[in-house]
């Protein structure tokens, strides 16, 4: 009779109080077991989670996030332009003041970043023990009016009076002394604001220098009385000071002739000035070593927007010719991929990132760092260097 | 099918508006660590923030370009790019807080190594056979970033209104920080929505990616004011606390534990559009007056 079945299964059951031992045993057995693994198991987690409270999720083993932006990047402090100085015709130095501020080596810049948004390089020029100072550390770097620039430096000399608050970033180097045993410094007007710490530093550590310092008047030349200074006066033969208006053209041949071949060749100035240096020495190996930074980069009328140049997309077996005026991502956007992903097109959010295999860069966005400069760019702002045969890029 | 009708989501003309992104920048060098004074656990359960939206945005916008192409409609194309440029400043401005942090003695990299990982391995691109695989990963992610830009719209325009942060004198920069970001959240709080809803729609996806980032939230934010408390340098901070955050919410320096249930139903509701939430007017009103936000404008429309 199966309806009755269901009647008969409680009286089964019913049967276990009666007989608790043999019946319950296991059962009693069984709940103190897992009782007993549940406690080891939550001993076990706390003193794991002690030990570390982030237990147990796996970590990225190169964490991105939060390494900071700031040496290489664009992560800009505010500071207080505490002195200004006009320290030749021309040229302003300006002390920059804030709180704690990173330190630097000769040959180092700083991004200035202007109250109309321009951003400007300027190298640093003042001791680099004014930067870490515990009472409130100090950049100094120097500027000269640049009459057809292209505003940054009117801007420079016209907004930023004592006590304006200006943004910078960096400061970075693309200019490091290396060590040498001997060195020879040239440098060209303005281009003395990364040598004069350099030689500062030469003169510290005690390695032989000399200093061909060129420009186009005495009056327009900064910083003649500190390099005077440190080489002891004119009658040490470590100086010499050639100004145009009297002197005529420095002798460049005479003065890299009596270079020792393991010395360096530090040399900041006009292009003109380190095309005709770097001429002058010996290619390959054998000769000094040269190293360079070009100042004022556009002054010399080449603004990379004015000239088209080729983008070879390696990926896609296409060449796209970027015409003047019109960003490369705009190009290829157009003539080619229309799904490219964008967002600001003023380079600094990032999402046009693309990586470069080949050809220079003339980099004008804010956001990437130096490193990062190396294989990418942000196709939005950046072009090819002018007069470079273009760019092949990962796409 | 006319009932169907009546249960589609409805969004609010009016509150929409062309995105771009600004380019803000923050200088940390005067916030202090507990920067709502006195109050160290409502201060670290919003700096969670700053452990989680580096890489979770970063994931946004690794997402979002992949999605791009298969965007058909012209104008969410635009929010989506626009959308994008803001999400990329939002994870900058978050990741410059983590060195400051680690400068004063916190040091969030254990934390955000594995939030890293979270976002870069866990939910990044798979090795899935082109075609329904690799599309299903896509949508999924698509609607699971839909389900995260609830919170982060009901969050900024919780920010907006949080006068009591205003009242017991947190950091202005942080406030600017987080009202910036609020304020951008709620300007584009229909993007991802309207992306999801563009893609596929499909509402039992909407509840299962809602189910998961919820968890994931939950779980990854008390870990997070775990982690802080456990390691703040200040020996008075003390360990978290459930009912700290109960008592930041009654001061109103945190979001109600009842605002956010009834945040949950909102979402759930087949007729949700994020565009119902929040004010458009409000947001753009305070974009408008933000310092961070204002210098952004002057140096892009100056340069």
């Amino acid at each position: 009779m199966p309806a009755r079945l269901p009647v008969t299964r409680p009286a089964g059951r019913g049967r276990v109080p009666s007989g608790p031992f043999p019946a319950g045993l296991p059962r009693l057995g069984a709940v103190l077991a897992a009782a007993g693994t549940a406690l080891a198991v939550r001993r076990a987690l706390r003193r794991r989670i002690r030990r570390s409270p982030l237990w147990p999720l796996p970590a990225l083993e190169q964490p991105v996030s939060g390494r900071g932006r700031g040496a290489g990047g664009p992560a800009g402090r505010r500071l207080r332009v505490a002195r200004r100085t006009v320290v030749a015709e021309g040229v302003v130095a300006l002390r920059l003041e804030g709180g704690r501020l990173p330190a630097w080596e000769p040959g180092a810049h700083l991004d200035l970043v202007l109250p109309s948004g321009a951003v400007r390089p300027y190298s640093l020029c003042g001791e680099p023990a004014d930067a870490v100072r515990a009472d409130g550390g100090s950049y100094t770097v120097a500027v000269r009016l640049i009459e057809d620039g292209r505003g940054g430096s009117r801007e420079v000399h016209e907004a930023l009076r004592e006590g304006t608050a200006v943004e910078v970033r960096g400061p970075r180097n693309h200019f490091p002394l290396v060590d040498h045993p001997a060195y020879l410094f040239v440098a060209g007007g303005i281009g003395i604001t990364p040598i004069l710490p350099m030689v500062r530093r030469a003169e510290a550590a005690g390695v032989p220098w000399r200093l061909l310092y060129a420009g186009r008047s005495r009056a327009s030349m900064p910083f003649l009385a500190e390099v005077a200074e440190l080489a002891g006066g004119a009658g040490g033969g470590r100086l010499t000071v050639v100004a145009e208006d009297e002197d005529g053209r420095p002798d460049l041949a005479g003065a890299l002739a009596g270079v020792p071949a393991h010395a360096a060749v530090y040399c900041c100035g006009p292009q003109p000035l380190m095309d005709a240096v770097a001429a002058l020495l010996p290619d390959g190996p054998e000769g000094p070593a040269l190293h360079t930074e070009r100042f004022a980069p556009g002054a010399g009328g080449t603004d990379s927007a004015a000239e088209p140049f080729e983008v070879e997309l390696r990926r896609s077996g296409r060449t796209v010719t970027v015409p003047a005026g019109t960003s490369v991502l705009r190009a290829l956007r157009d003539q080619a991929l229309p799904d490219l992903p964008y967002s600001c097109e003023q380079g600094f959010c990032g999402t046009c990132r693309q990586r470069v295999l080949a050809g220079d860069v003339d980099h004008r966005d804010e956001l990437l760092t130096g490193a990062e400069r190396a294989d990418s760019l942000l196709i939005c702002v950046s072009r090819a260097k002018p007069g470079t045969c273009g760019l092949a890029l990962d796409l | 099918m006319s009932n169907t009708a009546s249960l589609r989501p409805q969004p609010v003309a009016s509150e929409h508006t062309p995105l771009k992104a600004r380019n803000v920048a923050f200088d940390w060098a005067d916030t202090p660590l507990h920067w709502i004074p006195g109050d160290p656990s409502s201060t670290h359960t919003i700096n969670v923030l700053h452990l989680l939206l580096p890489a979770g945005e970063r994931w946004f916008v690794h997402v979002y370009k992949q999605v791009l192409p298969a965007i058909r409609d012209p104008r969410l194309r635009a929010d989506v790019i626009g959308f994008i440029g803001q999400e990329a400043m939002h994870s900058q401005a978050h990741d410059d807080v983590l060195p400051h942090l680690r400068a004063q003695g916190l040091d969030p990299t254990p934390y955000t190594a594995q939030v890293d990982w979270l976002f870069e391995k866990l939910l990044g691109d798979r090795t899935l056979p082109p075609g329904r695989a690799r599309e299903w990963w896509l949508k999924e992610r698509v609607a699971m970033i839909a389900a995260i830009e609830h919170y982060t719209a009901f969050l900024g325009d919780w920010v907006l209104n949080a006068r009591a942060l205003d009242a017991r004198g947190a950091d202005p920069t942080m406030l600017d920080l987080l009202r910036w970001h609020g304020a951008e959240e709620v300007e584009h709080r229909s993007v991802a929505f309207d992306l999801f809803l563009h893609l596929d729609g499909d509402y039992r996806r909407r509840v299962r990616t809602w189910a998961t980032a919820f968890t994931a939230l939950v779980f990854l934010w008390q870990r997070g004011v775990r982690f802080f408390m456990a390691n703040d340098p200040t020996p008075a901070a003390g360990k978290a606390a459930v009912r700290d955050f109960l008592r930041g919410g009654r001061q109103g320096v945190l979001p109600t534990t009842g605002a956010m249930l009834r945040s949950i139903p909102q979402y759930l509701s087949r007729r949700y559009h994020p565009s119902q939430h929040g004010s458009t007017e409000q947001a753009l009103a305070y974009l408008d007056r933000s310092p961070a936000a204002r210098a952004a404008a002057a140096a892009s429309g100056g340069a």
